[in-house]
């Protein structure tokens, strides 16, 4: 259904794979009693997120939240077959791939089409869906009528990137191609904000879409009049790890799933998919529908950049102390500290230098394709910002430590103190003190930032927000919340660190200390 | 000479090519004041320098109690401790107040108690005139009173020799005699100390020894009176007849 070709991610595993093994030395998630399905759950309707059980939905591998949709009913059938228990785990769509040769993942039921290119790098079992493309548009728009392709000649239309939707684009002469989108619910935003007509599509997302918002509805297209598509982008699969020796199992289970009952799947998945309760002020049902998704989310972004931001403080301090050590002594020192300060120019410079993404997937995705190591996916993401942030403080506390004058080296090292000693009680207090406003700058940026970290499917506020408006259609209220709470977050983290660098400063005024010394000798008295 | 405290022999300090020190010879003895004069350039700080190993000589001797503080073994700190310095540019602790800044040494390095360190610290702000001040921080004094502070955190550690480079040099001329008055109350109570200045007067009056520094070699030595009244050395004579018609 969409093209495999996952930019970053990619790039991030050639650089793995280069520098480690060959890809192929994957494992299984489990040969143990569980079956995990990576979806995105986030398509309806064959899958999307909702809070509670019903419709026969099952719990997301990790959180509190359901996934429900057509694509988990065909899974739960699939492990049913299998005899092995149904693992959901949510995965964004550019992550599935990796998920599953790296293992961590045993299948993906995502609405994927078996595409060619697919194909080189994993396996596919039989169609478990057949689906065909139409064209979404505004049902006030003129396009809203049309019934062959050449009625969009004119029309401002995109679709997904990476996908043959968008490809298939260049089949409606003089329709205007617009830039490729990230996703469905960026499309769906775009098209009733007017900046497009229309987007491509496929008919159960069209069916869905249409259910919900009533300003939209779909174009099909009969027979000859329509996109020329070909059997392996619009049929659905399941995305296996090559020599699944489950895979002749999984056919025949697809096999005892006659055409009229998928039909009558899809069609309850549609009616099924969860809809905005829109009743009342929009803000409070808003909080009272998702209030839960919205507080795990800021809990889990204010938890990744609070860690990440004190561990990359402690990590930037280290390595600031180790660049300003003075260059002296013996060859042999010379030499060790000269080897440990290209260390960690090498260190600064790469996770300064790659975006925080890319990291995200190599340190994820990478460690586990390469070396079989199974993170958390928590674990990694604290990992990855808090040496992100020590890359950047590093620098900011060396430029700290530098502007204390040499003067006060000078005097503590005359008194007899060791280099040890004089950063402890000298320079370090004024370094911190120092680099405090930039230590906030960083904080503020990592709050925001961590939404990055989607791409390695942590639940924090953005992928909870993404969830959210993919769910209820109200992608202007979901995201004008959403970035409330980013603001609340950091107007307050701001003012905490303003405190904290009041406290640090002291008294601006100092109290004289009568007494007779002061009566005695009149030259004291205060001359500035 | 058995109370000899710091010896200086043949020693030769270069940045680079440039050579600023050309086979210093010079012996301090306990109690006694020796004045380093000579015009800027002609490498008297740089031997105040060397002294407390702020600069490494490049060749040459120093001993402290006949030990070679150049030796590879030596212990630098403990060295340093019973070496105090004062600076021209004060260079207090700026996150210290100024009672600290008379205490953290005397806690990190000579591991003397708070409560001892708090009076001995308290005791020499007294001297310098500066108790009042003890919760101020270094930004909120003048230059006068910082060096004040920078000579009574020198004197807290119980130094055995005080080193002072031009300590006046920074200051406003009418907070030179504050200082100069420390110094002299400092002097009085038998404390060796080196001094580099260009306080003519001052240095005339308490000095035991004068040494004069032109071009990186000591062009002349003597004591106050045939420096001062006396000098042999026609370059000598120069820098002092240029200092006098001021």
């Amino acid at each position: 259904m969409k093209h495999l070709r996952q930019g970053l991610i990619i790039l991030g595993l050639i650089l793995v794979g280069w520098l480690a093994l060959p890809a192929n030395a994957s494992q299984a998630a489990s040969n143990s009693d569980t079956f995990k399905v990576g979806m995105e759950a986030g398509y309806p309707p064959f899958n999307w997120t909702q809070t509670d059980a019903s419709n026969g939905a099952v719990q997301i591998d990790g959180s509190s939240a359901y996934a429900g949709g057509y694509d988990v009913q065909m899974a739960k059938k699939v492990a049913h077959a299998l005899g092995k228990k149904l693992v959901v785990v949510k995965t964004s769509w550019d992550g599935l791939a990796p998920a599953l040769t790296s293992g961590k993942i045993d299948a993906i039921i995502a609405g994927m089409s078996p595409t060619a290119k697919r194909r080189k790098t994993i396996d596919f079992s039989d169609t478990y869906y057949a689906s065909q493309l139409v064209i979404v548009v505004r049902k006030d728009s003129k396009y809203a009528q049309a019934t062959k392709l050449s009625d969009f000649s004119g029309a401002k239309l995109t679709g997904q990137l990476n996908t043959y939707h968008y490809t298939a684009l260049s089949q409606i002469k003089g329709a205007i191609k617009e830039p490729a989108m990230k996703d469905f619910p960026a499309m769906r935003v775009a098209l009733e904000s007017g900046t497009i007509d229309g987007y491509i599509s496929e008919k159960p997302e069209g069916i869905s879409v249409t259910g919900a918002n009533p300003n939209m509805t779909m174009v099909e297209f009969k027979g000859a009049q329509g996109f020329k598509t070909k059997p392996e982008d619009t049929d659905l699969a399941i995305g296996l790890r090559k020599n699944d020796p489950d895979k002749l199992k999984i056919n025949a289970a697809l096999a005892q799933i006659s055409q009229k009952e998928r039909n009558q799947l899809m069609t309850a998945a549609v009616a099924q998919q969860p809809q905005a309760k829109s009743q009342g002020n929009w803000v409070v049902s808003l909080l009272k529908q998702y209030g839960g998704m919205l507080a795990s989310g800021t809990g889990i972004t204010l938890l990744i950049s609070l860690v990440g931001t004190i561990v990359g403080f402690v990590i930037g301090l280290l390595v600031g102390i180790v660049r300003t050590i003075p260059r002296g002594g013996s060859a042999w020192r010379r030499g060790l500290l000269r080897f440990v300060d290209w260390l960690l120019s090498v260190y600064i410079e790469v996770f300064r230098g790659t975006p925080m993404i890319v990291q995200a997937a190599v340190v994820y995705y990478g460690a586990a394709q390469a070396f079989g190591w199974n993170m958390n996916r928590l674990a990694a993401a604290l990992v990855i910002v808090s040496v992100n942030t020590g890359a950047y403080l590093a620098e900011i506390m060396r430029g700290g430590i530098i502007a204390v004058d040499s003067g006060q080296f000078e005097a503590a090292h005359a008194l007899g103190m060791t280099h040890l000693q004089t950063m402890n009680k000298i320079i370090l207090p004024q370094a911190i003190r120092n680099s405090l406003p930039a230590v906030t700058n960083e904080f503020v940026i990592n709050i925001k930032d961590t939404s990055v970290l989607s791409v390695i499917s942590v639940s924090e506020l953005f992928f909870q927000g993404s969830t959210i408006a993919g769910q209820n259609f109200q992608f202007f209220h979901t995201y004008l919340i959403i970035s409330a709470i980013y603001l609340i977050l950091t107007f307050t983290i701001t003012r905490i660190l303003r405190w904290i660098e009041r406290k640090m400063d002291g008294p601006q005024n100092y109290n004289l200390m009568a007494n007779q010394n002061q009566v005695s000798n009149p030259k004291t008295s205060l001359t500035n | 000479m058995t109370d000899e405290i710091l010896a200086v022999t043949h020693l030769e300090k270069s940045f680079g090519d440039h050579q600023v020190l050309k086979d210093i010879n010079l012996q301090i003895r306990r109690g006694e004041v020796v004045t380093i004069i000579g015009s800027s350039g002609s490498g008297k700080s740089t031997l105040l320098r060397c002294i407390n190993l702020l600069e490494q000589p490049t060749q040459g001797e120093i001993t402290f109690h006949g030990e070679n503080i150049l030796a590879p073994k030596f212990d630098i700190t403990t060295y340093r401790a019973k070496v105090g310095m004062v600076f021209q540019s004060f260079n207090l602790f700026n996150n210290l107040n100024v009672l600290q800044n008379c205490m953290v040494g005397q806690t990190t390095v000579l591991n003397r108690t708070p409560e001892a360190a708090r009076e001995m610290a308290l005791a020499q702000l007294e001297k310098v005139g500066m108790t009042p001040y003890v919760n101020a921080k270094p930004s909120q004094l003048s230059g006068g009173q910082k060096q004040r502070i920078g000579i009574a955190r020198a004197v807290s550690m119980s130094p055995e020799v005080l080193l002072f480079d031009e300590p006046t040099s920074a200051l406003d001329p009418e907070m030179v005699d504050d200082v100069l008055d420390s110094m002299r109350a400092l002097a009085h109570t038998g404390l060796t100390m080196v001094l580099v200045t260009h306080e003519m007067a001052f240095a005339r009056d308490i000095s035991d020894h004068v040494v004069f520094m032109d071009q990186g070699v000591i062009a002349e030595e003597g004591s106050a009176e045939e420096i001062f009244t006396r000098p042999q050395k026609p370059r000598t004579q120069t820098f002092l007849k240029r200092y006098l018609q001021r």
